[in-house]
């Protein structure tokens, strides 16, 4: 065990915390997309749509379960003592944001697995006969595979608004010190979802759907950010700060031009004239979505620790 | 029972005909070049009003260069004057530089109109006489040259023909009337790749 | 009003960067609109049978230099604060050359090649690739050929200037010429049509 005792200065916090990196925005990011893809899957089977093998939520899950472990793994190695990371779950902390995600993320698995053996391929029912079993089992069950999707649907709703919520529980960096993070990133991990959903779906009437989906999410995202600043210009003096960190401060011109402008205005505008047939659908807006959806989360996480409460500390 | 694949009703069916016929779509005519060449003046004016500077690509070209080399071996790009000035004092990211930014937004604009008016498309542009791997290799030599030449001539045809150009600079014009004096000087002996 | 505005303060260097992209996105627009995506139609200039390239790019220089002269006129716009290269002979005689070159032989400028790449020509990917390359050896090569870099330096040099007449004259003279232009290349265009 390292214990330190600081009496202030120390290359972790000056002159402003950069405690965490690269591990921790792509964990977010890989929890959101997660958490849009199960919010899908589980949509579309609620409706059933399980049924035809053509469908993505027949995927989804077990792409979920590979990205999500990805995901577990960056956070894995931000970890300073990683060889005690199994105490997270030892112990349920109400009051602790890390608590409650160690404890969701554990809760997801199942439902992903869950998910996925509703509907399993047949290499797998070849090599493992009990999950033909389990399939058919499930078949002759439609309410229990509605209450499946269900469960994923509302999982993967909390695991999205969670990814924020780990942020703004911090109350110490004004930049996250907003209710709207939480909602901002469950947009943005849905909008991924649907974006990358839509280029793998099979099946046409899908693809249309998830565009529309995505469009939605694109423009409730737009105005999760127009109101995220807002919050934040009208609060205390050090959130006008850490907003002017966005509004003609360091991160400006990736945040406009690399999360709002190509992240989501330009695939906004190619995907509505694709969904009205305009303009043919092109893989180009889906894969700008998804990485502004990335951009995003290492915008506000580096720009996140560089806020701070002490303004005249806080010059940029 | 293993469940059969059923073809659900299409609660979500929506006009597969438009997007068939939207797929197949042909290249729109191109707009007449004296409108474009008036929209693309407006731009240019619009950057001079706003920004005080023009137009440019080869200089976005110089700064990704600086950056990689500066973060490859940073004495060696630092020492090499040429590169030194596109990483400055170190304050600012190389690639933070406007070209860079301006590039991405041609990049987005271009796609714009080209998924308009149904130009997107896999290709190689070349004439029926050479292999599409001959194109390739001309193309990529064509712009390791022209990205000497624009180094020499402090830009290329957007920042010295078109900024300088209109901008009455007297260097401008000189690179202007060179770039358009070696291409038709060269033009002859390369015909065999596009005719 | 005072512009430009970026030069009188009115945003800062990201927010100019954020300019740039927008501003890149109309540059963008219009190259494709043209038809500049395409190295057929571009090399066609120097083949004489499609002289667009000489159309678009002098609308485009005649625009903007009529609007920064006229908005100068009405004390709008300041243009001494706008930046000019300055006029370094040599190599920019001899980087036009190269540029030239390097035009017929890859088929695209660096600007319009990244319109090309957005609209999916290989080619152009392959042109964009061999910039960086050729920025490399520039830089690379640059402390020996560095003397000839600056020969020829005569710091900032306006047409206006060099032959001592007035603004206003020289962007008449230049109308005129593009005029003339326009009006020849109809002629040319059909003379050299492919048979």
């Amino acid at each position: 065990m390292t214990e330190l005792l600081i009496t202030r200065s120390n290359h972790l916090v000056d002159p402003y915390v950069h405690v965490w990196a690269w591990q921790i925005p792509v964990y977010l990011f890989l929890g959101g997309w997660v958490a849009g893809m199960m919010s899908l899957a589980g949509y579309f089977q609620w409706q059933g749509r399980h049924r035809d093998r053509q469908c993505t939520c027949v995927l989804t899950p077990w792409l979920g379960v590979v990205l999500l472990s990805l995901g577990m793994f960056a956070l894995f190695l931000d970890l300073e003592h990683k060889r005690y990371f199994w105490r997270l779950y030892t112990t349920f902390e109400i009051a602790s944001p890390m608590s409650w995600g160690a404890w969701i993320l554990v809760v997801v698995y199942p439902a992903l697995l869950a998910a996925a053996l509703v509907q399993p391929p047949q290499w797998l029912r070849r090599a493992v006969p009990a999950t033909e079993a389990l399939a058919s089992w499930l078949e002759s069950r439609p309410a229990l595979v509605r209450a499946v999707g269900l469960a994923s649907l509302v999982l993967g709703l909390a695991l999205g608004i969670y990814t924020g919520i780990l942020l703004s529980a911090l109350g110490a960096r004004p930049l996250w010190s907003s209710a709207i993070l939480g909602p901002l990133f469950l947009l943005s991990g849905l909008s991924s979802a649907a974006a990358f959903v839509h280029l793998v779906a099979r099946r046409r009437d899908e693809r249309v759907f998830l565009a529309r989906a995505d469009n939605l999410f694109l423009m409730l995202e737009l105005a999760a950010i127009v109101l995220f600043l807002i919050g934040l210009a009208t609060a205390t003096e050090a959130h006008k700060q850490a907003a002017g960190l966005l509004l003609g401060g360091p991160y400006t011109a990736v945040f406009w031009v690399g999360v709002v402008g190509l992240g989501i205005a330009v695939p906004l505008v190619v995907q509505s004239l694709a969904v009205r047939h305009r303009i043919q659908h092109t893989p180009l807006g889906p894969i700008m979505v998804i990485a502004g959806g990335l951009a995003l989360r290492f915008v506000i996480v580096y720009a996140g620790q560089v806020s701070h409460w002490a303004p005249q500390v806080a010059q940029f | 029972m293993s469940p059969t694949a059923q073809t659900l009703n299409e609660p979500w069916g929506d006009g597969r005909d438009a997007t068939r016929a939207v797929d197949a779509a042909a290249p729109a005519p191109y707009m007449n070049p004296y409108l474009a060449g008036i929209g693309l003046g407006l731009v240019l004016l619009a950057a001079f009003v706003i920004m005080g500077r023009g137009l440019g690509a080869s200089g976005a070209v110089n700064a990704f260069v600086a950056w990689v080399v500066g973060s490859l071996a940073p004495a060696h790009a630092q020492s090499n004057a040429f590169l030194a000035e596109y990483l400055g004092d170190g304050t600012t990211h190389p690639l933070k530089a406007w070209l860079v930014f301006e590039v991405l937004g041609v990049f987005a604009g271009a796609l714009l109109s080209g998924l308009l008016a149904h130009r997107v498309r896999v290709s190689v542009e070349k004439g029926p006489r050479v292999s599409a791997g001959l194109r390739l290799a001309l193309a990529f030599s064509g712009g390791a040259t022209m990205a000497f030449g624009a180094a020499l001539a402090r830009g290329c045809t957007s920042g010295q023909a078109l900024t300088g150009g209109s901008m009455l600079n007297a260097g401008s014009w000189v690179t202007m009337l060179a770039i358009f004096g070696g291409a038709y000087a060269l033009a002859y002996f390369v015909k065999w790749q596009w005719r | 009003m005072n512009t430009p505005f970026y030069k009188y303060g009115a945003f800062g260097d990201e927010t100019s960067l954020v300019v740039a992209f927008v501003i890149g996105i109309g540059f963008g627009f219009f190259l494709e609109r043209a038809g500049f995506g395409s190295a057929r139609k571009l090399v066609s200039q120097f083949y004489l049978n499609d002289l667009a390239v000489f159309k678009v790019m002098f609308t485009a220089i005649v625009t903007a230099m009529l609007g920064t002269t006229y908005l100068a006129w009405m004390g709008v716009l300041d243009l001494s604060l706008v930046y000019l290269t300055p006029t370094v002979l040599w190599p920019q005689l001899v980087g036009g050359l190269v540029l030239g070159i390097g035009f017929v032989i890859g088929g695209y400028c660096p600007g319009t090649s990244v319109a090309s790449v957005a609209t999916g020509r290989l080619d152009g990917l392959a042109f964009v690739l061999g910039l960086p390359v050729g920025t490399l050896l520039f830089a690379e090569a640059f402390p020996w050929i560095r003397g000839f870099y600056e020969n020829g330096s005569v710091g900032v040099q306006t047409l206006p200037g060099v032959f001592d007449l007035p603004y206003g004259l020289v962007v008449f003279a230049v109308v005129l010429m593009a005029l003339g232009g326009f009006a020849g290349a109809s002629w040319i265009e059909k003379k050299f049509q492919p048979r």
